[in-house]
């Protein structure tokens, strides 16, 4: 028995380095370092991905392996002196070894540092012509194949405008972006506690202000379950416990007010208004966000209605309009949003004429409207 | 090899005009033309390959000097990449083109630039979307991370999209607009076989739209018959139905295709003519009264063409018996009278001829046997005018339950003394329906003491120990 065990914890040590030095050789096929790869070279490294797939092909359903696996890729990420996702070329997770070999030779294929003789030997590997078979799996070249033919499938739905929706949150490209965020968030945050704040502060300061809040809208509204019979192919394209990415997701954007405010700005009401209502934490921030708002209109007396101090501040529809949704979530919002107008309202003077207090004419609409 | 190479030039010279006109597909006319051409394309792509591989990267260029251009606005042309093995074979073919030491700039100029395209198929692909590249690339994904997510949720997207504007059909904010269907019908083209979209076409075929006419391309159900034909895509019977239903060329050619596996094709066992049959889905479908119709027309001329050939009329029996088996197990409420049918026979007998002759126990099978000669005799001499008997009508109706002409054959050699007159009469309609009542007569008497009748006739597999009956022809032409 104690053979035994030994055995299999110097067969599982191996393996984890083996893990870990192919990851090291993926990171290097990004770089120009591989100006000094010979055909020989780039003949074992496809080798050694081939043997990583299918270490993954056995192993992926035993989840005591799979485990210590992927703690030890995690720990080599975390070595990297807590690099970001994008910047990390190695493994990330366990998952990443399934395509491990695709990713290499895509990697190979674009890195124009390779030189002339390796890539001829890649392409002969990728490329192999026909006949070429693999009786337990489907081949490099057919999955190569497979991706083009479904990048093109994409491009083709996208230029006749299908496959896309207005409502962020229907969006398949949102959806799925939404979906990668999760995932990854999660991943980042078993690997080290700071992992999700870090990752979003960064992606919020890369990404284009327009397009992110609606993937994180999206994310937060995804259902909780994900939908249909277990993936076949040992993955998971939706995480299983999407929970947990999404409450890392709310408590960053609770974390930081000016990242509050400039996702209640650029997201429509109607949206915020169903994100609110799925995480009831976040109202109270966003309620915050709309009175002060509403403290900064003052009434116009010759146009007849509220505007801003500044250019800046959204005008008095804009207000109304995220009232309202606001009312036309679930129950317990609506009431709250109606005690705390009542609130303000009071504090003003409580006055009952139009003109006097923004909140006595926001519950005036409100109630004719709902 | 002379002759190759005149075909491959000719067919290069068309091609490359096609592609330069087709350019990014992004006109109406140039998709059409496209999707017509995909098959015809990829063969031809395969021909430049096997071309190709024989000589080196020199020779090519002496050769086909204009290949890279051609190699080019394939590679541009997404519908030629989405289809099939059309992007496997473009990449073999590049792979052709790189020089092993290049000698000159240009050489190496070629390399380079045949890098690029290769990488364009296979590695970053130059139409994918900036937003979600720069979003995956800063989360540390690659394109081989989302892009089965990515297409799964657009699928899923359009799959609820078109089941909503066909449930909600007269609200017509929900209603998918015809031109919108019809451009979503000509895209999937290329991609019917890409397991991805298998619930987008079955969505598809099953949608009704709330025009009067057709909104699918035709195009689109063409190519989903040959994919089910040929057996690359699996496709539930509901939707099979609904495909011969909205595009009757699709039927035709299904009909067709079975004829050609069950009776042109080398001789075939009963069991493997039966699974081909059932196979085909032709029998189930035909519960449907307007398939069965279109079906059975096809039969109909076979016979008729092939002067009533035993393969054609084994394949018949085959489907008859299927089909009514198939018939048996539908659903009650679906159920169509059987005179729907056989709209020109008579009802009592068209109910006679659908029982199982092998479940009437041994003793009692004389009794329904003249009451079925009784009745397709009165049928058959039915000559008058307007009436829609008649003697080819009958004898085909008979014949496609093959079962009743054996059991009556069995009959007659069974029984010691001479047999009925009701037997004799219906062995002899179902050898020469066109016999007026004399010739027939004298066939009956030589009927009951001819021995070379024997009970597997309609089956080939039997064939040797037996002979044929009189072929005289049918005479119907």
């Amino acid at each position: 028995m104690k053979t035994e065990i030994r055995a299999s914890r110097a067969a599982m040590e191996s393996l984890s380095q083996q893990l870990e030095s192919f990851s090291e050789v993926l990171a290097a096929s990004r770089t120009p370092h591989v100006r000094s790869w010979s055909p020989t070279t780039v003949r074992r490294a496809l080798q050694w991905a081939r043997y990583m797939r299918h270490v993954y092909r056995r192993f992926g359903r035993h989840a005591g392996i799979r485990l210590a696996l992927e703690r030890r890729l995690r720990d080599q990420w975390r070595r990297e002196d807590g690099a970001a996702p994008a910047t990390y070329s190695g493994l990330t997770s366990f998952r990443a070894l399934g395509r491990c070999d695709l990713l290499l030779a895509q990697r190979l294929l674009g890195n124009r540092a390779l030189g002339g003789a390796a890539f001829r030997c890649l392409l002969g590997q990728l490329c192999p012509g026909p006949g070429a078979q693999d009786a337990e799996d489907e081949t490099l070249q057919d999955r190569l194949a497979l991706l083009a033919r479904r990048r093109a499938a994409v491009h083709l739905l996208r230029a006749s405008g299908l496959g896309e929706s207005p409502a962020a949150h229907e969006d398949p490209l949102t959806q799925t972006q939404a979906e990668l965020l999760l995932q990854r968030l999660r991943e980042v945050g078993q690997a080290a506690a700071e992992g999700p704040r870090r990752l979003l502060c960064g992606l919020w300061e890369r990404l284009p202000q327009n397009s992110f809040p609606r993937v994180i809208a999206a994310a937060l509204l995804l259902p909780s379950a994900p939908p249909g019979p277990p993936q076949k192919e040992l993955e998971l394209d939706s995480p299983k416990t999407p929970g947990e990415g999404r409450h890392e997701l709310v408590q960053w954007l609770l974390g930081k007010s000016d990242t509050m405010t400039a996702f209640c700005h650029s997201l429509p009401a109607g949206l915020l208004a169903s994100v609110v209502g799925r995480h009831p934490e976040l109202f109270p921030a966003y309620l915050a966000l709309l009175t002060d708002w509403g403290r900064q209109l003052n009434y116009d007396l010759q146009k007849g209605i509220w505007v801003g101090a500044e250019a800046g501040d959204g005008p008095w529809e804009e207000l109304l309009s995220r009232f309202q949704s606001l009312c036309q979530a679930p129950l317990p919002l609506k009431d709250e949003v109606l005690r705390a107008l009542e609130t303000c309202k009071a504090q003003d003077g409580g006055f009952e004429a139009p003109g006097l207090s923004i909140w006595t004419d926001l519950l005036l609409a409100l109630g004719s409207g709902v | 090899m002379a002759q190759d190479s005149v075909g491959l030039s000719s067919g290069y010279q068309f091609w490359m005009r096609k592609l330069s006109v087709w350019g990014q597909a992004s006109t109406l006319e140039t998709q059409q033309d496209i999707c017509h051409h995909l098959p015809q394309f990829q063969e031809f792509l395969r021909q430049i390959y096997e071309t190709l591989k024989e000589m080196d990267s020199r020779t090519i260029i002496e050769r086909f000097p204009t290949i890279g251009q051609l190699l080019a606005k394939t590679c541009w042309n997404p519908f030629i990449l989405a289809y099939d093995e059309s992007q496997k074979i473009l990449t073999w073919c590049l792979g052709c083109l790189i020089t092993k030491e290049p000698q000159s700039s240009g050489e190496s100029k070629l390399n380079s630039w045949t890098r690029g395209l290769l990488s364009h198929i296979l590695a970053a692909f130059r139409f994918d979307i900036k937003e979600v590249d720069l979003f995956t690339q800063s989360l540390g994904y690659a394109p081989a991370d989302y892009y089965p997510g990515l297409l799964k949720n657009m699928v899923l997207s359009l799959v609820s999209e078109l089941r909503e504007s066909h449930l909600n059909g007269f609200n017509t904010q929900r209603r998918m607009a015809p031109e919108r269907v019809r451009s979503l019908s000509r895209v999937c083209i290329p991609l019917i076989t890409l397991p991805d979209f298998g619930p987008l076409v079955e969505a598809l075929l099953t949608y009704h739209g709330h025009e009067p006419q057709e909104t699918l391309w035709p195009e689109f159900f063409d190519a989903v018959n040959e994919a089910f034909l040929l057996k690359k895509i699996l496709l539930p019977k509901s939707a099979v139905v609904c495909l011969w239903l909205r595009h009757l060329p699709s039927l035709e050619k299904a009909t067709l295709h079975l004829f050609e596996k069950l009776i042109f094709s080398e001789r075939t066992s009963l069991t493997r003519t039966e699974f081909l049959m059932r196979q085909s889905l032709l029998p189930e479908a035909a519960c449907h009264p307007a398939i069965f119709r279109i079906v059975d027309e096809m039969f109909r001329y076979a016979l008729l063409e092939t002067d009533g050939a035993p393969e054609v009329l084994a394949a018949l029996q085959v489907f008859t018996c299927c089909f009514v088996e198939a018939l048996g197990k539908e659903d009650n409420q679906l159920k169509f009278a059987l005179r729907t049918y056989f709209p020109y026979a008579p009802p009592s007998l068209v109910m006679a001829l659908v029982q199982h002759p092998e479940d009437i126990p041994q003793g009692l099978r004389h009794q329904p046997l003249r009451r079925i000669s009784e009745m397709l005799r009165e049928a058959a001499e039915d000559q008058a005018p307007g009436s829609s008997g008649g003697p080819f009508e009958s004898w085909f109706l008979f014949a496609r339950f093959g079962g009743w002409a054996d059991m009556a054959a069995e009959q007659s050699l069974m029984s010691a003394a001479e047999p009925p007159e009701a037997l004799l009469w219906l062995l002899a309609f179902s050898y020469s329906p066109r016999d007026g009542s004399q010739p027939r007569a004298q066939t009956m008497v030589g009927g009951g003491t001819q021995c070379g009748w024997h009970p597997g006739w309609a089956f080939p597999e039997l064939e040797g120990s037996y002979q044929r009956g009189p072929r005289n022809g049918f005479g119907f032409h």
